[in-house]
């Protein structure tokens, strides 16, 4: 059966930061995962630490570290992981504005509120200048297209109550593009448009319409334009590039509902990494079972057509997400469990699942519910102390203690544990040959 | 209830119909679908799957209560599903999408004539048997433009749809005058134990098409220390499902778990170098056909693709590593049906003990023809729009022989960029007579 230094298990920001810093530091590394994770699902940017009150991410992080939160330990990390992310994702073309001390501010969304953010994809960044009061906001959409409603989106941004107090455009107005060809399709979703986008001929005319839209519609006025998030797949910086260039006015993309583009960019160019450095990344293979020999983890066991698939492994980590991505489940009768190595679970008990308020903003006691680890990322039992099992680190939203919706930190403590757990089995890690070659590409998408 | 019964009760596994329930709505599915990347006229595996399920359910239960998994679809769109599996392999929430809309193709065309093409296409044992007798002929009238033409206006298979030649006679017959002339007539008497041989299952493409590439797998497996049986079998029904012809299916699978049942139950290991085979005789048959008898669970476990199983033996320290060095570019691509086995990509690590071979994986969803959606009329461009980048690839490689694991995959490739596209085990039997070759040795590839 094959082997690897390390198994990552779960295809999220945590197991793919591990995995593409492992593979670089020349571990054999494979990333296995049931399926795609958020980065299909988020924004494409880094949420660090928003809590309320939070000028940056940096002030956020030791206001965070300051309680029962990952960043009690992982501070000291957030920084150099973050940087390190950053650089690699401009190095593969996509690059990223926003450090832990930019200052954290409110950018529009796809349903015309605002969110809070710090760290975004560059294509994002103009949201983040403050708003001169002469400036207009354009929102443009295209027409036919239902993730992304300009002129609702104009209505809404319109308020001033959306804005939170802080400075805003003097005036929104929503326009919707039309685009040729879009009318007729029955079902359209982001990525359509974003392979649209890759096609430079059919780009070229679609950015000639957007162009024509907004200069209509802002006439000499200066301000900025807010676009859905689908410019480009594969050919994002051109696309990107060629809007800026051919758009009276600077834009900036709105990330969309699911599916995200700006989140696929981010996890084909980990992906990307990860397999140029000889790692090996297998979404589509549900691991079921992680074989334990006295003490320590030996194999992971994964599901296959009538027989299992196993491979050997001299560490794990278990990036397998919290409640919305599987890592933890809640059964029918009241528990909630960590289903592959059975680790404790600090949650809350049954009866303090049901809230009154699901979205009141001290957050919901199943938020924090998670493995609770050492410093070093290894899981701890019920009595506080090392858990029973050598190597296995765990890291992502399977950490407790995060309240990730309420305090926006769950990138930030993703990348960090990713980090940390990476530099640890690097360090740990028993180069075995093994007499395969890690080139060979493996199965994966 | 201790905790081994809770992580049970959380992590059942339900049945294909009900997993619909676990959908989030989340769109990943829509990301992968190659078809619906191509085409509007399959709305998309969320649709199509788990969204629609809701109302076949439903529509079900008013009709025949509450208990029947007998679901209809509200339209007709689920045709345009390829069958291809990416939806299933991506998500997150573990809802079996592909299978759910296999299984809908299958009500729609439940008590109704089924359409003659997709009966035929079905049929490819029945096909295969009439265009052998008939090789010249059908030869020529399967390569033949006007016949082609006429064979799209009637039938609805596509004028350019890729179809291999027929072989002079079935792989089934070859074997049977081959085993007549050994000493013993191949008699059981003889036969080695499980240890000493395996059973090959060839499948329609190697019987009617391809018998080159069972040449090859018997003398890889040969020079692994392996004899082969070939016991009598038929279609593993395969194409049959896939154009709903579930009851037609049935009655393969009982034929060929009989004949099976009785070597798996000996401790005999099946192995098949079609990967939509043993896909079927692994998992099919049990999630697609329902069938959960015993016979069928002893051919599942013991069913192996011929690179899987060649990787075990290699992991086990038994493959035969001394191959010769071929200098070259081979660009390979993993059909669909290889990823549902779960196994990763046994060939690709095969190909790298192979010295000098530099195997490339082309990265590609998926290749259009799944099976024999790519032969139809209406899915021709479809599937060729699908295929497109890949087949582009492989022309820009530069490549004269590529690579795949799957028959219908192979011919639409190299149907598409006129490069040979050999099955792995081809490339590896190469490697071994290039071997042979640098010691002055003579192979015999019989």
């Amino acid at each position: 059966m094959p082997h690897a230094d390390v198994v990552v298990i779960g295809a999220g920001l945590s197991g793919l930061v591990a995995a593409t810093r492992l593979a670089e530091a020349g571990a054999s590394v494979t990333l296995v995962a049931k399926g795609h994770a958020s980065t299909h699902w988020g924004s494409g940017g880094l949420d660090v630490a928003a809590p309320v009150g939070a000028g940056t991410p940096a002030e956020g992080v030791a206001r965070l570290a300051a309680e029962d939160h990952p960043y009690a330990y992982l501070a000291p990390d957030v920084a150099p992981s973050v940087a390190w992310l950053l650089e690699r994702l401009e190095a593969s073309g996509l690059p990223y504005s926003g450090t832990l001390d930019t200052p954290i501010r409110r950018v529009p969304t796809a349903i015309g509120g605002t969110r809070r953010v710090a760290i975004v994809p560059a294509a994002q960044a103009a949201a983040l200048r403050p708003w001169d009061h002469e400036e207009l906001l354009v929102v443009a959409g295209i027409a036919g297209f239902k993730d992304f409603w300009p002129q609702a989106i104009a209505d809404s941004l319109g308020r001033e109550t959306v804005w939170g107090g802080s400075d805003r455009p003097s005036h929104v107005a929503g326009v919707a593009v039309e685009l040729s060809g879009i009318a007729a399709r029955n079902n359209l979703n982001a990525l359509h448009l974003a392979r649209r986008f890759d096609d430079p001929a059919q780009r070229s005319e679609d950015i000639g319409r957007f162009a024509a839209a907004v200069r209509k519609m802002a006439g000499s006025r200066p301000g900025r334009v807010a676009v859905p998030a689908v410019f480009g797949l594969g050919q994002h910086a051109e696309a990107w590039a060629e809007l800026r260039e051919r758009l009276p006015l600077e834009p900036f993309e709105v990330p969309l509902v699911p599916p995200s583009i700006p989140g696929i960019r981010l996890w084909r160019v980990l992906r990307e990494r990860i397999r140029a450095a000889g790692g090996r990344v297998q979404v589509g293979e549900a691991v079921h079972a992680i074989r334990v020999e006295g003490g320590r983890v030996t194999a992971v066991e994964m599901e296959a057509a009538t027989r299992t698939h196993v491979i050997r492994t001299d560490a794990v980590l278990l990036a397998t997400g919290g409640l919305a991505g599987g890592g933890l489940i809640a059964t029918p009768s009241g528990h909630i469990v960590e289903p592959l190595l059975n680790l404790h679970v600090d949650a809350p008990e049954h009866e303090a699942w049901f809230v009154t308020e699901a979205l009141d903003p001290a957050g919901h006691p199943l938020e924090a519910a998670g493995i609770v680890t050492d410093a070093d990322l290894r899981p701890l039992a019920h009595d506080g102390r090392p858990a029973a099992l050598a190597n296995v680190l765990v890291a992502g939203a399977l950490l407790a203690g995060q309240r990730s919706i309420r305090e926006r930190c769950g990138d930030g403590v993703a990348v960090a544990s990713g980090w940390r757990a990476a530099n640890a089995l690097d360090a740990g890690a028993t180069r075995t040959p093994v007499g395969r070659v890690p080139s060979a590409g493996r199965t994966d998408q | 209830m201790t905790i081994a019964d809770i992580v049970r009760e959380a992590s059942a596994e339900l049945p294909v119909s009900a997993s619909s329930d676990e959908c989030l709505k989340c769109n990943v599915c829509n990301t992968v679908c190659p078809v619906m990347r191509v085409t509007d006229l399959f709305p998309g595996p969320k649709y199509s799957g788990p969204q629609v399920q809701r109302f076949r359910l439903a529509g079900f239960q008013q009709i025949q209560g509450p208990h029947s998994i007998n679901p209809r679809s509200p339209d007709h769109s689920v045709d345009y599903c390829s069958g291809c599996g990416w939806c299933t392999t991506v998500c997150p929430a573990g809802v079996k999408i592909a299978e759910m809309n296999n299984q809908a193709r299958g009500r729609l065309r439940e008590g109704k004539i089924p359409k003659l093409r997709d009966w035929g296409l079905g049929q490819t044992d029945l096909v295969g048997t009439m265009g052998v007798l008939f090789s010249p002929i059908a030869n020529f009238a399967f390569h033949n433009r006007v016949v082609r033409a006429a064979f799209e206006l009637v039938l609805g298979v596509h004028r350019h749809a890729p179809f291999p030649r027929f072989a002079r006679r079935t792989y089934q017959s070859t074997w049977k005058r081959r085993m007549a002339k050994r000493p013993d007539g191949g008699t059981t008497r003889t036969r080695p134990g499980p240890d000493k041989a395996v059973v090959y299952f060839h499948g329609c493409s190697v019987n009617y098409y391809e018998p080159h590439v069972a040449e090859a797998a018997i003398w890889v497996l040969k020079r692994n220390g392996f004899e082969t049986i070939i016991p009598e079998q038929v279609c593993c029904g395969l194409p049959l499902i896939s154009n709903g012809l579930y009851d037609d299916a049935r009655e393969r699978a009982c034929k060929n778990g009989k004949v099976l049942a009785e070597y798996a139950k000996a401790g005999y290991r099946i192995v098949g170098t079609s990967t939509s085979c043993t896909h079927t005789l692994k998992a099919e048959y049990e999630e697609m056909l329902d069938m959960r008898d015993e016979d069928t669970k002893a051919v599942s476990h013991a069913t192996w693709d011929i690179c899987e199983f060649l990787l075990d033996l290699h992991e086990d320290g038994r493959l035969d590593t001394n191959f010769g060095t071929l200098d070259e570019d081979l660009p390979y691509h993993a059909p669909c049906q290889l990823r549902s086995h779960g196994i990763g990509l046994p060939a690709l690590d095969l190909f790298a003990l192979v010295p000098g071979l530099r195997a490339k994986d082309m990265d590609h969803d998926c290749c259009g023809i799944a099976g024999t959606y790519g032969m139809k009329k209406e899915k021709y461009p479809i599937a060729m729009k699908v295929g497109e980048p890949l087949f582009q690839k492989v022309r820009d490689s530069g490549a004269s022989v590529a690579s795949c694991d799957s028959e219908t995959c192979r011919w639409q490739i190299e149907s598409a960029t006129g490069v040979r596209t050999r099955h792995p085990v081809e490339i590896l039997a190469e490697a071994y007579r290039a071997a042979d070759t640098a010691k002055g040795l003579a192979s015999n590839p019989g």
